[in-house]
C-alpha cells in the first residue's frame, strides 16, 4: 500500500489540436480524445462541481474499440474522438475504466470512425536501451506528434492517477508531455506501452513513463467477461531476511531465500491463511529471494508481480515456513482490496449527510484535498487507515467536515473536523449508520466524537425548526447522498 | 526551548534598527547586571553527545538577598553562567539556584557574595491595563536604554513549555536590538513588573512574564525541594450552547459553569473526585463562567488557570462546586504540581541527559517532546506523524501505560544489523517476549535470549527482527570504538 507518495509526478493532462493527413497505418489508428469533464463537489456535495475540458490520445485496440488512459476520460460528461484525414467529431462513451491501472476502453457510437483504421497489435516488454516511438497529440503543436526514445528502466512505480496503486512501469527518455496520455508507444510496428505519466517542472529531465503490455493485457483479459474486477492484491507486508540472526531466528539456512511476513491485513485475502512471522519461500513454485524478488520471464521482479498477474477467482500457491516447519498455503483471490478511501476517486458523487447544518462526510483522499484539515487525528486516521487497520472499527471514517452556520449550530464550531464515534449510543461505522441514527426521533441528538469527551448535542425540536431555513438559505438540493463503500471504489 | 530564545534573538535583531529609542536615560544601571551564559543542549538525535556550545548575553534583574532573576530559557542546559557589571565590566561566575522551566523563571547567585553589594535590588509591583511601563536595555557603554510602552492586556496563555498556561502581561513598544537583549526587565515606578518573554517585531507586541508569577516562584523558591506551580488537571469545554445546557439539565437558575471533558489520570482533580462530564460551577466560592473564567479581584475576568496555578500553591486545598446528574456537589481538591517525569511523553528534558540504549547498533530512546523538537520549529509537521499524535493525545492514548514509549531512533549499521539499515522511528513493544515500558526494562529483557538470539518486536513493520546475542557481546567494544561512542547506554 502506498500512501500519498510522489506528489511531483503528475498524470499527463490534456491538450488541443486539429488534424491533417498522415498516410501511415499506425497514424490512422491513433485518435485524439476530447473530454468535457465535471469534478465532484466536496465542499457543497449537493451541487455539481467545476466543469473542465482537455484532450488526450487513444488508439484502436480492436475492431471497434479505443484504448486510452483512465485519467484522459475520468469524470467525463461528454467525449469526442477525432482522427487524421477525417473532419468529423465522433461521440464516444466509456465502456470500461480501470482507475487502479489508469486504462480505459471507449466505444464510438458511429462505426464509420473505424473505417480505414487497423487495430494495433500488442508486443512484449522492450529490451533496455532499445528505441521506441511515442505517438500522440501533445502540447507544442496541432498535428500528430511522434517522438523517439530509449527504454531506460523497468520497475514498479506508483500510478499517480489513483496514487494507491503501483504496477510495472517502463521509463523511457522520450519527451512525453501533456496530451500524450493514452497514446501508443511502438516498437517494430507493435504497441509496447501506453504513455501515461511524467515529471512536472524541473524535477527530472527526459523521463517519461509508459504502462507496459503485461498491465495492458491484464486489463484487457479482466474485462473479457464484461466487468472490470480490479487488480488482486495479497495485502500483506514482507520484510527481508538478509540478516544472519534473522535467518537463524526464522529457521532459515544460508541460501538467500525467503521473506518474512510482517503484516497480514485482516480485510485481505491472506487473512487467516498467513501469520506474522511466516516465511514465504516460493510463490507458484518460483523461489523468493531474501530481498523479496522472484524471477519472472527472465526478469527479476518483486514477488507481488506474481499476484499482479492473477484475476478474481484465481489462486496462488505459497510455500512457507511456519514455526520452522514447511507447509503449503493456497490463497484464493476471491475479492479485490475493499478499502480505497486513500485512492483518488473519480466518476462518483460525493457521499454526505447534512443534519442541522452539520455536514458529515466519509474521509477520503478527495475530501482531504477539498478541505485541508488541520486536525491531527483526522490526518493520523487517514494515514494509518490500513497500516493500523482502523477500517476494522471505522470502515468509513465519518468527519464533521463543515458547518453551515445557523442559530442552532453557532456554538458547535469546536467540533469541526471531529471524527464521529457514536450517535445516541449507536456506534457509527459508516455514513449509513450515521444517516440511520439521525433518522431516529430522540429528544436530543447526542453525537460523540473520537477522543473528545464533550458530546455535541442538538435538540430535535431545534433541528426540525431549522431544517427548511437551512435548506433555503444554503440552497441545499438534497440532504444526503449515501453510497456503499463498493460504489466509491476505483472501478466500475 | 532554545528555539524560543533564539527566535527572540532574531526578532530583536531584525527589529527597528532604524527606529530611535523613545528615551535614553543616562542614569547608572543600579539594579541590573549582564548575564553571560554558555548553553550546550544534549543532542536527542545522537543521545550520547551534546550539541556544540553557544553563548548568549542577557540582562539579569537584581533582587534582594543577593539573587538575580532571569528567564529559565536563558539558563536551559547551561554549562557556565557569569555576571558582568554593566559599567566597568567586572565578571564573576554565577550558579543557578532555582529554575522552573514551566514558569520560565530562574534565580541565579554570584559565587562571590560581595559582587552584587554595590547594586540596589529591585522590588516587585503589579501592573494594570493602561499603565505606562519601561523596558530596560543596556547600551554597549553600560548606560541604560529605556523604551516605554503601555500595558494592553493581562491574560492567561501558554508558556514556552506548552502544557502550562499562566498569566502574562502584554504591552506595545518599539524595542531596538541591543547586545544582551534577553530577559529584559519591565519596570514601573522603579519597581519590577516582569520580564519580557516574547517579542514580535512586526506588531511591536511584547509578552511579559508578570510579577504575580514571579512572586509565586520566589515564594516557592524559599522551600526546598522546589515544588513548582500547581495544576488542577482538567480538560474543559465551554457551556455557552443553550441546547447543551438543557441537555445537561442546567436549568435557568444555574448560570455559567464549564464542562469537564476529561481529567488527567491520577491528577489533583481526579483524586479529588472530579469526573469527566461534571460541570464546574464554583471554585473557592467564585463563580465560574460559561467559558471557564472567573472574576479575579485584580484582573477581572480571567481564565481559571490563574486561580489554580498562580493564586494557589502546591498543597493548597480548593473547594469546588460541580453539577453532576442534576445535583450540586462540593468537592475538595488538593492542588499539586505535576512532575515532568509523570508524563508518558515528557514535555521537556532540560538539564538532563537523554536516556538511550545502543543494542547491537539499534539506537533506542524514550520518546519525549524534546526529541520531537529536534525536527525544528516546524516539528509538529516534520516529526514522525505518529509520534506527534501520541504526544498531543497522550492523556487519552496512554490511560493504562506504558510508562514511557521506547522507540528505535535509527540503526548504526554494522555486520550485526545487515538488512536492518533502513529501520527507524519504530516503537519497540517487546524484547525477548518482555514488554518494554521504559529503557530500564531492557537489561533484564536481554537476559532472556532464546537460542542465542534476541527477538525485538515493534509496533509497526517489520514487526520483529533478531539479533545475535553472542555477536553483540563479542563486537560491542569494537563497534563502540568504530562509531566513537562515549557510552553504549545511559539509563538514568
Amino acid at each position: 500500500m502506498i500512501l500519498r507518495l510522489w506528489p511531483v509526478v503528475i498524470a499527463l493532462g490534456l491538450f488541443v489540436s486539429p488534424l491533417r493527413a498522415q498516410p501511415n497505418e499506425i497514424r490512422k489508428s491513433v485518435a485524439r480524445i476530447n473530454n468535457t469533464m465535471q469534478d465532484a463537489n466536496y465542499r457543497a456535495p449537493w451541487l455539481p462541481g467545476q466543469l473542465g475540458g482537455g484532450s488526450g490520445t487513444g488508439w484502436v485496440v480492436s475492431a471497434d474499440r479505443i484504448l486510452t488512459n483512465a485519467h484522459v476520460v475520468s469524470n467525463a460528461r461528454f467525449l469526442t474522438v477525432e482522427k487524421e484525414n477525417d473532419p468529423k467529431k465522433y461521440i464516444a462513451t466509456v465502456e470500461h475504466i480501470a482507475h487502479d491501472c489508469d486504462l480505459a476502453i471507449l466505444k464510438v457510437q458511429d462505426p464509420a470512425f473505424f473505417k480505414g483504421t487497423k487495430p494495433l497489435a500488442l508486443g512484449g516488454i522492450p529490451e533496455l536501451e532499445s528505441t521506441v516511438s511515442v505517438f500522440g497529440y501533445p502540447i507544442g503543436g496541432e498535428r500528430l506528434s511522434v517522438t523517439q526514445g530509449v527504454v531506460s528502466r523497468i520497475d514498479f512505480r506508483t500510478y499517480t492517477h489513483s496514487v494507491l496503486d503501483s504496477h510495472l512501469t517502463i521509463q523511457i527518455d522520450a519527451a512525453i508531455n501533456s496530451g500524450n496520455s493514452g497514446g501508443p508507444v511502438l516498437q517494430a510496428g507493435k504497441v509496447v506501452g501506453v504513455a501515461f505519466q511524467g515529471f512536472s517542472g524541473d524535477v527530472a529531465q527526459n523521463v517519461g513513463y509508459m504502462i507496459p503490455t503485461p498491465v495492458i493485457q491484464h486489463f484487457l483479459k479482466d474485462i473479457e467477461d464484461g466487468h472490470y474486477d480490479r487488480y488482486m492484491d495479497m495485502s500483506i507486508g514482507i520484510a527481508n531476511t538478509l540478516n544472519p540472526a534473522m535467518r537463524k531466528g526464522l529457521g532459515l539456512t544460508d541460501d538467500d531465500r525467503g521473506v518474512m511476513v510482517s503484516s497480514v491485513q485482516s480485510a485481505g485475502v491472506c487473512a487467516g491463511k498467513l501469520e506474522v512471522g511466516d516465511v514465504l519461500l516460493a510463490i507458484d513454485g518460483r523461489e523468493i529471494a531474501s530481498d523479496g524478488m522472484v524471477e519472472l520471464e527472465g526478469e527479476r521482479v518483486l514477488m507481488s508481480e506474481v499476484a499482479e498477474r492473477k484475476y478474481l477467482g484465481d489462486e496462488v500457491k505459497l510455500s512457507i515456513l511456519r514455526d520452522k516447519k514447511p507447509m503449503d498455503v493456497i490463497i484464493k483471490f476471491d475479492r479485490a482490496w475493499p478499502f480505497l478511501m486513500q485512492a483518488n476517486s473519480y466518476d462518483a458523487t460525493p457521499p454526505y449527510v447534512l443534519f442541522g447544518g452539520l455536514l458529515f462526510q466519509p474521509l477520503s483522499r478527495n475530501l482531504l484535498g477539498a478541505y485541508q484539515f488541520q486536525n491531527d487525528r483526522v490526518n493520523f486516521f487517514y494515514d494509518n487507515f490500513v497500516t493500523k487497520e482502523i477500517y476494522k472499527e471505522h470502515p468509513e471514517i465519518i468527519v464533521l467536515s463543515s458547518i453551515l452556520p445557523d442559530p442552532i449550530n453557532t456554538y458547535l464550531t469546536e467540533f469541526r473536523e471531529g471524527i464521529v464515534d457514536e450517535i445516541n449510543d449507536h456506534k457509527i461505522r459508516t455514513l449509513k449508520d450515521a444517516a440511520d441514527a439521525l433518522a431516529e426521533k430522540p429528544e436530543f441528538y447526542v453525537i460523540k466524537f473520537v477522543g473528545y469527551a464533550r458530546p455535541l448535542v442538538l435538540e430535535r425540536s431545534a433541528v426540525d425548526a431549522a431544517r427548511e431555513r437551512i435548506r433555503k438559505r444554503y440552497n441545499v438540493l438534497a440532504e444526503q447522498n449515501i453510497l456503499s463503500t463498493e460504489s466509491t471504489s476505483a472501478s466500475r | 526551548m532554545r528555539r524560543a530564545v533564539f527566535l527572540l534573538a532574531c526578532l530583536l535583531f531584525t527589529v527597528a534598527r532604524d527606529v530611535r529609542a523613545e528615551e535614553v536615560t543616562p542614569e547608572t544601571p543600579l539594579s541590573v547586571v549582564r548575564v553571560n551564559v554558555t548553553q550546550q543542549p544534549w543532542d536527542f538525535a545522537r543521545p550520547w553527545g551534546k550539541r556544540p556550545p553557544y553563548s548568549r548575553r542577557a540582562i539579569g534583574t537584581i533582587l534582594s538577598d543577593n539573587r538575580v532573576l532571569v528567564t529559565a530559557e536563558l539558563v536551559a542546559n547551561a554549562n557556565y553562567v557569569e555576571f558582568e557589571a554593566a559599567e566597568g565590566g567586572q565578571k564573576v561566575p554565577a550558579t543557578v539556584e532555582v529554575v522552573d522551566y514551566e514558569a520560565n523563571l530562574a534565580l541565579l547567585k554570584p559565587e562571590d557574595n560581595t559582587f552584587l553589594k554595590p547594586f540596589k535590588p529591585l522590588e516587585l509591583t503589579h501592573a494594570s491595563i493602561g499603565d505606562m511601563l519601561s523596558v530596560w536595555q543596556l547600551e554597549s557603554t553600560g548606560t541604560l536604554l529605556v523604551t516605554k510602552g503601555q500595558m494592553t492586556t493581562a491574560e492567561v496563555t501558554r508558556y514556552p513549555i506548552d502544557d502550562s498556561p499562566l498569566l502574562v502581561y502584554r504591552m506595545t513598544t518599539p524595542l531596538q536590538f541591543r547586545d544582551s537583549s534577553f530577559t529584559l526587565p519591565v519596570v514601573k515606578d522603579g519597581k519590577l513588573v516582569g520580564l519580557i518573554m516574547r517579542y514580535d517585531n512586526t506588531t511591536n507586541n511584547a509578552e511579559i512574564l508578570p510579577a504575580p508569577v514571579i512572586e509565586h516562584f520566589l515564594q516557592d523558591a524559599k522551600k526546598a525541594p522546589y515544588e513548582g506551580f500547581a495544576r488542577v488537571g482538567i480538560y474543559s469545554s465551554p457551556t455557552r450552547d443553550p441546547q447543551f445546557r438543557r441537555y445537561l439539565g442546567l436549568d435557568g437558575n444555574i448560570v455559567g459553569g464549564i464542562y469537564v471533558s476529561d481529567v488527567q489520570r491520577d491528577g489533583p482533580a481526579a483524586t479529588g473526585g472530579l469526573e469527566k462530564g461534571d460541570v464546574l460551577l464554583q471554585v473557592d466560592g467564585q463563580a465560574v463562567d460559561q467559558d471557564g473564567n472567573y472574576k479575579d479581584p485584580e484582573y477581572g475576568k480571567i481564565a481559571l488557570a490563574h486561580l489554580f496555578s498562580t493564586r494557589h500553591f502546591d498543597g493548597d486545598v480548593v473547594k469546588c462546586v460541580v453539577f453532576r446528574k442534576g445535583e450540586k456537589k462540593e468537592l475538595s481538591i488538593t492542588l499539586k504540581h505535576r512532575p515532568v517525569e509523570s508524563y508518558v511523553i515528557e514535555p521537556y528534558v532540560i538539564d538532563r541527559a537523554p536516556k538511550f540504549y545502543v543494542l547491537g547498533g539499534l539506537v533506542l530512546e524514550e520518546l519525549s517532546r524534546q526529541y520531537l523538537k529536534e525536527y525544528g520549529a516546524e516539528w509538529k509537521k516534520k516529526a514522525p506523524e505518529q509520534f506527534v499524535y501520541f504526544d498531543r493525545q497522550q492523556n487519552e492514548l496512554f490511560k493504562d501505560g506504558p510508562k514511557k514509549v521506547v522507540f528505535l531512533n535509527r540503526v548504526l549499521p554494522s555486520d550485526m544489523t545487515i538488512g536492518y539499515e533502513e529501520l527507524n522511528q519504530l516503537i519497540v513493544s517487546k524484547i525477548n517476549g518482555v514488554a518494554i515500558q521504559s529503557l530500564s526494562d531492557i537489561p533484564a529483557a536481554l537476559n532472556k535470549a532464546t537460542n542465542g538470539l534476541h527477538k525485538i518486536e515493534f509496533d509497526g513493520e517489520p514487526r520483529m527482527i533478531y539479533l545475535d546475542a553472542a555477536q553483540i557481546s563479542a563486537n560491542e567494544a569494537a563497534f563502540q570504538q568504530k562509531y566513537r561512542l562515549p557510552a553504549l547506554q545511559r539509563l538514568n
